[in-house]
């Protein structure tokens, strides 16, 4: 099996737009990129790396390292001096680089560092190019780019923004040029991707299944005639690749003198201003994107069309990104949309330039179990600033029709939180929403860069080579190649993402369903989401009901997929308290089996009104002598929030369970960030610093 | 030819799902591997090991790294392409298809390679230190407990699997070599899940279950008890066997490319795919390439809608989207139906 061929761009099926966001990029650079979005197997990817073919020539000086363009200003330093003593640059022209960021890319890679190899034979402090440097000029490929490690996606965006690669490293002082088209693909339901790093991306492109029969029958044709002999299938494509390799260019030719008429220019200033864009990147690149669209149908002017198509790449996920950096508050409103978690655009707008999608005007919030409707939305009408259109409370679903006493309800409106966490016997670093730190307790976690600091024996033998290498000619060897000091010990540091584990214990019993509770309760459970989603916090969805509680979502740390969950979640059924808790003590302690930095808090939503036993004995007795037990184990947190309505009939028992737990307590009402005193600390202390979470407040 | 200390592949008693998802791998290494789901002790690490010892030898590059094929250019490494085109003979050796095992307190640099010690410090020079995807190319990389493995390594692993290529920047490394596996992974659903998008990315899944029937457990015993007393003994009764196994599994390697799938069932894929809101299209594309390798495998000249119907058990259910309570069995009344109406 040939292991480099790539599937060729022209065979790909469908997916017009992401197709053609990728050509404009490669007609023009300064579109600065795509990013591409989309669910798992739609070939986000494969459309991706097959523009590696179709890349058009560039004039290199022979030679370089760099990529240096030979008629450039900004050559690399080692151009320059060739310059200097040879008078002139020798040209040859070829391909743009396409390069491939792999996952577990180190930054010695990236930036480039001390050639060891020449430093220890020859004794010269040689830098040696990373991707940066091989990208210059060409296309940067990131896959999985929301998986990316936070350090490594700062150095890539540095470079992306400045156009340089500035190295200070190693006793090596360096500076090139990177310019390069930054392609990233990502799952959002993965998790999300930084504000900054998404306006990297000049355009954004959702990648979505096929739905015709006819298409994706072609796509499985011919995915296994490429699969089966590679090289004649590309053979067969080539003169498809060459037409769009020669369309490419001739677009290139034509761009300078593509005309924008000015009414067309103010239309592009307008869907800006109207999708509420923060800045002027996005007026720019709409204006350079239209007129990139021209040049590609050939035209040497702008007709609006191209303006409104332009508006849907450069505007989707820029949209509502006030200036300052978006409120997070306004980065989950409940939207039934997840591929846009920045957009909270007035849907007018939204239909104006772009035909994805909207829901419909007025949700229908009503159940149909036993007749009963319940049509009014749930949020107080002082709740917060984030909920003004109704419409986006998603409509619920009954679900299983043959289950008439189960019934599905719909998300109530989410409200900002108190501020929950725990401090127990680690470090928990106040206000630090991402939650990526370094690891020193082990060895494990990504490789990301070394150290000079000593403390775990984790010798990175990479850079301390490096380190030792400037020193070799004056050391004494005996008889290896390189001596290494005691001074030159470089440390590993790995980083791994960690921060809190949510493990949300729901009840989903019938008792759920009187008087809308499960409606509120699913507002609180969001707004908890919506909170862990802003710092970073791993989440996981258990529920219980009837004889059995289940795990809905193992952790994870994609927000959206608990949403989607969260709306689905039927109603119904008794009450088996015990079997819930202790499922969800399940997944966190084998959660902490694979990661015991983490600080794991267990959040128990119910009423207490335990009614189904998993062993022997009385359910109630049950869950009391459970939650003691839980209580025990020091490494858990827990937290109660109590949906009792208060009146006559109350029993407390969710408080009962909380004290047992030594959980911190909350009523449904005590949640909402604005009751600020109601917060309660039951049984051993274990919580501290409650307050109000400021960044929410209004 | 084979080293009679493996249990044999066919000796396993019952497993059939399980069986077929790594035969069908082992005639067409680009379905995208399967992962087993099911308790401790049903016999998947067994069934592993006894499938690449029951497989034929594979000729290699002797001294390669990588296990480049010396008969096929444009599968080489690259060190490998540049011994050829400086008109080098390669050394040639067989050897059987390895099982490299991946634990999971795997690190990273053991995964994808990293700069070789030995050579940095003896002669100051950089080298490629190949890792764990290295030696697993052209062989079976087991992963046991798939699902407790770091979650960065998982994500290298799936995307060298995805590619059949292993891309190292790191350490001061800069390097490329194809790591074309079969993947196998396990799992116990009782210590956590995969997430779905680590999921999809498995061809094929099967359910191992605990044996139930009392008569199968004793076989179960019996067989295990007479191996171990007598491994070549019992090897000698299973051998003819084996060799059949062996054979089929050859002559459906060379078949497969060539056994068609007709029109009508590719769009029944498609409308089931759709249907059952599938996310992506490797749902599809899995399906057309596991029915043609069973069709290959039974020696059939077309892929059939019981070819269809049956890989769909291994292909389908890991795909699905489950709403919250929904019975975590997969519907197969549905399937037949679908498959009913769209052919």
């Amino acid at each position: 099996m040939a292991w480099d061929f790539v599937f060729p761009f022209s065979a790909i099926v469908g997916q017009e737009k992401v197709k053609l966001a990728l050509l404009l990029n490669a007609v023009n650079p300064r579109l600065s990129g795509v990013l591409l979005k989309g669910q798992k197997g739609t070939a986000k990817s494969s459309i991706a790396r097959s523009l590696s073919r179709l890349l058009p020539p560039i004039n290199v000086v022979d030679g370089c390292r760099f990529n240096c363009d030979p008629s450039a200003k900004d050559l690399c330093p080692e151009c320059e001096e060739r310059l200097a003593s040879e008078g002139a640059l020798p040209a040859v022209l070829r391909p743009a680089n396409f390069v491939d960021f792999p996952v577990s890319a180190t930054e010695d890679r990236v930036v480039g560092s001390l050639d060891l190899q020449a430093a220890i034979k020859q004794g010269r402090r040689y830098f040696e190019p990373g991707i940066l440097a091989k990208a210059h000029r060409g296309v940067l490929y990131i896959d999985e780019v929301n998986l990316l490690d936070d350090h490594l996606v700062d150095i890539i965006l540095d470079a992306a923004a400045s156009g340089e690669n500035v190295v200070e490293r190693e006793g090596v002082s360096f500076r090139h040029a990177a310019q390069f088209v930054l392609i990233g693909s990502m799952n959002p339901e993965e998790g999300d991707l930084r504000p900054q790093l998404v306006d990297r991306f000049g355009l954004c492109v959702n990648v979505e299944n096929l739905s015709d029969p006819d298409w994706r029958v072609e796509v499985m044709r011919r995915r296994e005639a490429f699969d089966s002999d590679p090289m004649s299938f590309c053979r067969d494509w080539e003169t498809a690749e060459a037409a769009i390799r020669e369309r490419i260019l001739n677009a290139r030719r034509l761009l300078p003198r593509v005309n924008m008429p000015a009414p067309l220019r103010r239309l592009a200033t307008d869907l800006c201003l109207q999708a509420n864009v923060a800045g002027l990147r996005g007026d720019i690149l709409l204006q350079s994107t239209a007129r990139t669209i021209a040049a590609w149908a050939g035209r040497a002017e702008v007709q609006a069309d191209d303006v409104y198509l332009a508006a849907e790449f450069v505007l989707v996920h820029r949209a509502g990104m006030t200036p300052p950096p978006p409120p997070p508050a306004e980065a989950e409103a409940p939207q039934d949309e997840p591929d846009k978690p920045y957009s909270d655009d007035p849907k007018a707008q939204s239909e104006q330039w772009s035909n994805r999608r909207t829901l419909p005007p007025t949700s229908q919030n009503h159940v149909q179990d036993d007749g009963q409707k319940r049509q009014e939305p749930v949020g107080d009408p002082d709740s917060s600033p984030q909920t003004e259109t109704p419409s986006e409370t998603p409509a619920s679903s009954p679900i299983n029709a043959k289950d008439g006493r189960q019934s599905t309800f719909e998300v109530g409106t989410p409200f900002p939180v108190q501020r929950i966490y725990a401090r127990k016997d680690r470090v928990y670093r106040k206000g630090s929403g991402r939650r990526s730190r370094t690891r020193t307790s082990n060895k494990q976690g990504r490789y990301v860069r070394a150290t000079m600091e000593r403390k775990n024996h984790d010798l990175a033998l990479d850079a301390t080579i490096r380190a030792a290498a400037p020193y070799q000619k004056a050391r004494e060897k005996k008889g290896l190649a390189i001596s290494i000091q005691e001074s030159d010990l470089r440390e590993k540091v790995r980083e791994k993402r960690v921060g809190n584990l949510l493990v949300f214990v729901v009840d989903a019993s019938g008792s759920m369903g009187a008087e809308r509770r499960m409606v509120e309760t699913k507002g609180a459970i969001l707004s908890l989401l919506l909170d862990a989603y802003q710092k970073r916090d791993r989440v996981g969805l258990v529920a219980f009901r009837g004889k059995e509680a289940k795990v809905l979502l193992p952790p994870t740390n994609s927000v959206e997929l608990a949403q989607k969950l969260l709306k689905d979640l039927p109603t119904g059924g008794r009450t088996p308290l015990a079997a819930g808790l202790i499922k969800g003590y399940d997944v966190i302690s084998q959660y902490l089996k694979k990661d015991c930095d983490i600080t794991p808090i267990l959040i128990l939503i119910s009423d207490g009104n335990a009614n189904v036993s998993c062993g022997e004995g009385p359910p109630l007795q049950e869950v009391m002598k459970i939650a003691q037990r839980l209580g025990e184990d020091s490494r858990v947190n827990y937290l109660v929030i109590d949906v009792e309505k208060k009146g006559l009939l109350s029993f407390g028992l969710s408080r009962e369970i909380a004290a047992r737990l030594g959980a911190l307590y909350f009523s449904l009402e005590d949640l909402r960030a604005e009751n600020l005193v109601a917060s309660v600390q039951l049984g051993r202390s274990v919580f501290h610093d409650i307050s109000a979470y400021g960044g929410m407040n209004n | 030819m084979t080293q009679p200390l493996i249990y044999p592949f066919t000796a396993i008693v019952g497993q059939e799902k399980m069986k077929l998802g790594l035969v069908l791998n082992a005639i067409n290494p680009r379905l995208g591997g399967v992962l087993i789901r099911g308790e401790k002790g049903t016999a998947k690490s067994t069934a592993v090991r006894a499938l690449a010892a029951l497989l034929p030898e594979i000729e290699v590059v002797e001294d390669c790294p990588y296990s480049c094929d010396p008969h096929d250019y444009s599968s080489m490494c690259s060190t490998c392409r540049q011994r050829v085109d400086s008109g080098e003979v390669l050394p040639r050796a067989t050897r059987r298809m390895r099982v490299v095992d991946l634990p999971v307190s795997v690190t990273e640099d053991r995964v994808v390679g990293t700069l070789n010690l030995e050579e940095a410090i003896k002669k100051g020079e950089k080298r490629f230190e190949p890792g764990l995807l290295a030696t697993a190319n052209r062989g079976i990389l087991y992963v046991d407990e798939v699902n407790l493995l770091d979650d960065h390594i998982v994500d290298i692993l799936l995307d060298s699997a995805a590619m059949g290529v292993n891309t190292v920047e790191r350490e001061g490394i800069s390097f490329t070599h194809p790591a074309n596996f079969i993947l196998v992974g396990t799992m116990n659903p009782e210590e956590g899940e995969l997430r779905p998008q680590l999921l999809d990315r498995f061809g094929l899944m099967v359910q191992v279950e605990g044996m139930a029937d009392p008569v199968m457990r004793m076989e179960v015993v019996k067989r295990r008890l007479s191996f171990d007393d007598d491994p070549d003994g019992f090897y000698a009764q299973w051998e003819e066997e084996e060799h059949r196994v062996a054979d089929q599994i050859l002559k459906a390697r060379s078949l497969v490319p060539h056994v068609p799938i007709s029109e009508s069932l590719m769009y029944a894929i498609a409308r089931i795919a759709i249907e059952l809101g599938v996310d992506g299209h490797r749902a599809d594309i899995v399906m057309v390439k596991a029915a043609k390798t069973l069709a290959a495998l039974q020696g059939k000249d077309e892929a059939t809608i019981e070819d269809v119907r049956t890989v769909a058990e291994l292909v389908l259910p890991h795909r699905l989207r489950r709403r919250p309570f929904e019975d975590a069995s997969f519907d197969f009344s549905r399937l037949d139906e679908l498959l009913r109406v769209n052919v």
